[in-house]
């Protein structure tokens, strides 16, 4: 039962993280109080200078004045629920969020003029979901890749420039590599497209189904590749018949038309490699410290002394064994990604959650800023359970428990 | 790499005063300076020798204006007559972005004060450019764009001089300019480039900016200022705005951004360095406390680790940053609120527990210190040298914090730092193409972007090699 109790602690903890992240950012964007103050003030100074301009209301006493404005003000301001406490309010305000009840934008609205501000975030999460998770997995099987061919090749010019390049890539965020990318691939040398979700005008629209061959050639191939790691060498012919059919899924992707998902995706193209640039320093660098460590296990030396291939020693029990602390050590790393998008996708003009973040804090937009803060956090609270999953699964003593 | 870096932090503040960043908030301090100039040295990237700009001070100052002086009174109404005259050699391939003359005028108060101003060629021609009256007293400068769009100055009256120079020159004819450059109710809609025109050779080819060609040589200006009283009297400067300017280019005021780039260092390094000290050591301690008395304490100290570690810091401050317009210091305070505890603690406290065991402590113990004293004085100084490492690591993480609130607008607003000018530079279009920039306004990102790079990977660098000193197990391999 380790496996369930301890997803279960992870469960609650972060459940509680979450609760009182979205607390603290409601008490902040309502200026701990000092917005009501403001908004009091200013129904105060409209309803005056509206009495002001009555020519009725002047040709009254002066206490029926008082009386007939405070009567006025009171219920304007019991209207907005300005008289309700701080603390309440801001318990019931967390609620709504919690419950994605996140209200209306004051300025913002979706493509199709909805300003309900969920209707604006989930029209833009999917983009930045697809471009952020391409962009990290990439980033991840590189990284992971280069690190076990450091590891290998120890102490070697090609590890120690390797290392190098890890060490300073991953100290410097997407953002500030998607200025010089635009710069030198965008403008210099025109290879792709600077930024934006299409070019303008858009080319024409394309079914949704159209998006998805290249995924469909990739898994393809890798399913080919991992299918021929485990079959005998006369079947290996499936293998390759699959990465083939994934190879010509891809040329007949490529040869159809440019459509709006393939200009779409070209338009990615910029962003996901500065993003996967300033994150596979981290993976590539704690695996093949991992890995090295792992190697001077008494286990992996077995492995070895059995005659087994240097590359088997490797996936199979180096890699296995280094796993599980990779995966923690770089939980956050992944999940702190997530609000580094606010900036790398205002650099590249690219409609998603971070490019809305920024537009919210241009307009002073504030239920959209709380609503994207709670979106934020559910997408990190989410992202760290995931890992924690997976490193349960992962992680051979936990796995032992539940035998 | 840290070296020079620190060598500029110490110089620039020496030999750049402070007022000079205090001028850059100053638009009137820049108007010598071309604006959106790209550095000189990005001629060799063109090919072509690109203009620079050129200044023609006030009579008076070394290589100002010629200045003639006469009054005259006739049947008891005086007239006074200033003539200013200034020339500048021109042998770029290129135009000059903008050309504008400023005047000091005095006057009195007679209407129909004139200023009348004359473009002289290389070729020997002499254009009438424009006539206008002085709007503003002495010590006042009266500005007057030869080429601007707007409607204020009197580039309307250079447009119409250059049409009627051109009709005149039978270059053009009136139908061709009218259907070239429409006007409604006297507006171009399509306005000429004036400089194209002033500075073209005369031929066809001068009525279209693309085809036109520089004509190289001596151009003059002649001013003349006729006014109706005997104190009457009036002086002028030009400046031909050049393409390129200095080592670094200019930004949309014409501010140099080399001042920015320079004083960005001292800047990003005390932030940074100031963040990361704070950050870093409160964490060690609270790490060491937690590792070192165990409990409840410990318990506390780990799960508000993690709370810190999954809550979005950067959202939140940005919040912070909207709701309160911070200065740099009280942004620097938020940023180590916000890094109390973290990735460090858990680091020191797992460190701390192996030293816990080693014998010296249970040496300590046993002549009966303190468990404080054993903190302070036996497991703090072991622990220390590891947080070198990591504070020489957390510095780019507190610089690229600023930046990225500088950027979003949310920085100090007075300090020019990298992530100042690349907020700027963003919100002035600097990474989008256009006609007059095909590559972005590449020299106003660019030297920021490498500077807060540089600046980062030296301490990179530098956390990397204490960590190999420090960490045996990486070095033994």
């Amino acid at each position: 039962m380790g496996v369930v109790r301890h997803l279960t602690r992870r469960a609650v903890f972060l459940a509680v993280t979450f609760v009182i992240a979205i607390y603290v950012t409601v008490v902040i964007a309502n200026g701990f109080g000092r917005i009501d103050a403001i908004l009091k003030a200013q129904i105060y100074q409209d309803l005056k200078q509206q009495y002001a301009r009555n020519p009725a209301f002047n040709r009254l006493p002066p206490e029926e004045q008082a009386r007939q404005f405070n009567i006025t003000y009171n219920a304007t301001v019991e209207a907005q629920g300005l008289n309700e406490p701080f603390l309440p309010k801001t318990v019931r305000y967390t609620v709504s969020a919690l419950l994605l009840n996140l209200g209306r934008a004051t300025q913002l609205h979706s493509s199709d003029g909805s300003p309900a501000v969920s209707a604006i975030i989930f029209e833009r999460l999917p983009r930045s979901l697809v471009l952020f998770t391409v962009a990290n997995v990439v980033a991840a099987v590189v990284g992971i890749w280069l690190g076990l061919w450091m590891a290998r090749k120890a102490l070697s010019p090609f590890d120690r420039g390797m290392t190098v390049l890890s060490v300073t890539t991953f100290v410097v965020p997407p953002w500030v590599y998607g200025i010089l990318f635009i710069l030198v691939f965008g403008f210099g040398l025109k290879v792709a497209p600077s930024g934006g979700l299409t070019s303008v005008p858009p080319p024409p629209p394309a079914p949704l189904l159209a998006a998805f061959p290249p995924l469909i050639a990739v898994g393809l191939a890798v399913a080919g590749y991992l299918a021929n790691k485990h079959l005998r060498t006369k079947y290996r012919a499936i293998g390759y018949g699959v990465m083939a059919a994934g190879a010509a899924v891809l040329v007949a992707w490529v040869l159809t038309p440019y459509d709006y998902f393939k200009d779409m995706e070209w338009h990615m193209v910029l962003p996901a490699a500065a993003v996967a640039f300033s994150v596979f320093g981290s993976w590539s660098y704690t695996t093949r410290n991992l890995v090295l460590q792992v190697m001077d296990e008494d286990f992996v030396f077995a492995a070895r002394a059995r005659g087994l291939k240097e590359r088997d020693v490797l996936s199979k029990y180096v890699l296995r064994a280094a796993s599980p602390p990779i995966v923690t050590s770089l939980a956050l790393t992944l999940a702190a990604a997530w609000t580094g998008a606010i900036i790398t996708e205002t650099v590249f003009n690219y409609p998603g959650l971070g490019e809305l973040f920024f537009e919210a804090i241009s307009l002073q937009d504030a239920p959209v800023v709380i609503g994207l803060t709670t979106v934020y956090a559910l997408l990190l609270v989410v992202t760290v359970f995931l890992l924690d999953l997976t490193y349960s699964l992962l992680d051979p003593r936990i796995k032992a428990l539940r035998r | 790499m840290l070296g020079f870096l620190i060598l500029l932090a110490v110089l620039v503040p020496i030999f750049a005063p402070y007022n000079v960043v205090q001028s850059w908030n100053d638009p009137g301090a820049w108007t010598n300076n071309p604006k959106l100039a790209a550095p000189e040295w990005s001629e060799v990237f063109t090919g072509k020798h690109l203009p620079r700009t050129a200044l023609m001070p006030y009579n008076g100052e070394p290589g100002g204006f010629d200045k003639v002086r006469i009054s005259f009174n006739v049947s008891n109404q005086v007239y006074t007559t200033v003539v200013l005259r200034s020339s500048f050699s021109f042998q770029a391939d290129a135009f000059p972005s903008e050309i504008k003359m400023f005047m000091t005028t005095v006057f009195g108060n007679v209407t129909g004060t004139q200023i009348k101003v004359f473009w002289g060629r290389p070729d020997g021609q002499e254009i009438h450019i424009f006539d206008a009256n002085p709007s503003v007293r002495a010590p006042y400068e009266n500005t007057f764009s030869l080429t601007g769009p707007t409607i204020k100055d009197p580039s309307y009256a250079v447009y119409n001089s250059i049409r009627d120079w051109l009709i005149l020159k039978n270059v053009t004819s009136e139908t061709e300019w009218d259907a070239l450059f429409p006007r409604i109710g006297g507006i171009y809609q399509n306005p000429p480039k004036a400089q194209t025109m002033l500075m073209g050779k005369l031929d066809h080819s001068i009525l279209d900016p693309q085809t036109s060609e520089v004509l190289k040589g001596n151009y003059s200006f002649r001013i003349e200022f006729n006014g109706f009283t005997a104190t009457d009297d009036a002086n002028a400067r030009a400046v031909v705005y050049g393409t390129v300017f200095g080592l670094a280019g200019t930004d949309f005021e014409g501010r140099d951004l080399l001042v920015a780039l320079l004083w960005g260092a001292p800047v990003a390094l005390a932030f940074g360095i100031a963040g990361a000290l704070a950050s870093v050591l409160i964490q060690t301690i609270l790490g060491a406390i937690s590792g070192w008395y165990g409990g409840l304490i410990d318990e506390f100290v780990q799960r508000t680790a993690d709370f810190y570690l999954i809550i979005p810091t950067l959202p939140i401050l940005i919040l912070l940053g909207i709701l309160y317009h911070l200065g740099i210091v009280l942004i620097l305070i938020v940023l180590v609120v916000f890094g109390i505890v973290g990735a460090t603690t858990k680091v020191v406290r797992s460190i701390v527990l192996q030293v816990k065991e080693e014998q010296f402590i249970e040496a300590a113990r046993s002549y009966g210190a303190s468990r404080g004293r054993i903190l302070f004085r036996y497991i703090l100084p072991r622990v220390m040298p590891y947080t070198f490492a990591l504070i020489a690591l957390t510095v780019p993480a507190f610089i690229f914090l600023e930046a990225s609130l500088s950027f979003l607008g949310l920085g100090d607003p007075m300090l020019p730092t990298w992530g100042h000018i690349l907020g700027d530079a963003y919100g002035q279009s600097a990474l989008f193409a256009s006609r007059a920039f095909p590559n972005g306004m590449w020299w106003w990102v660019f030297f920021p972007a490498a500077g807060i790079i540089f600046t980062t990977v030296a301490f990179a660098l530098l956390g990397y090699a204490f960590d190999k000193v420090l960490n045996p197990r990486l070095r033994e391999q």
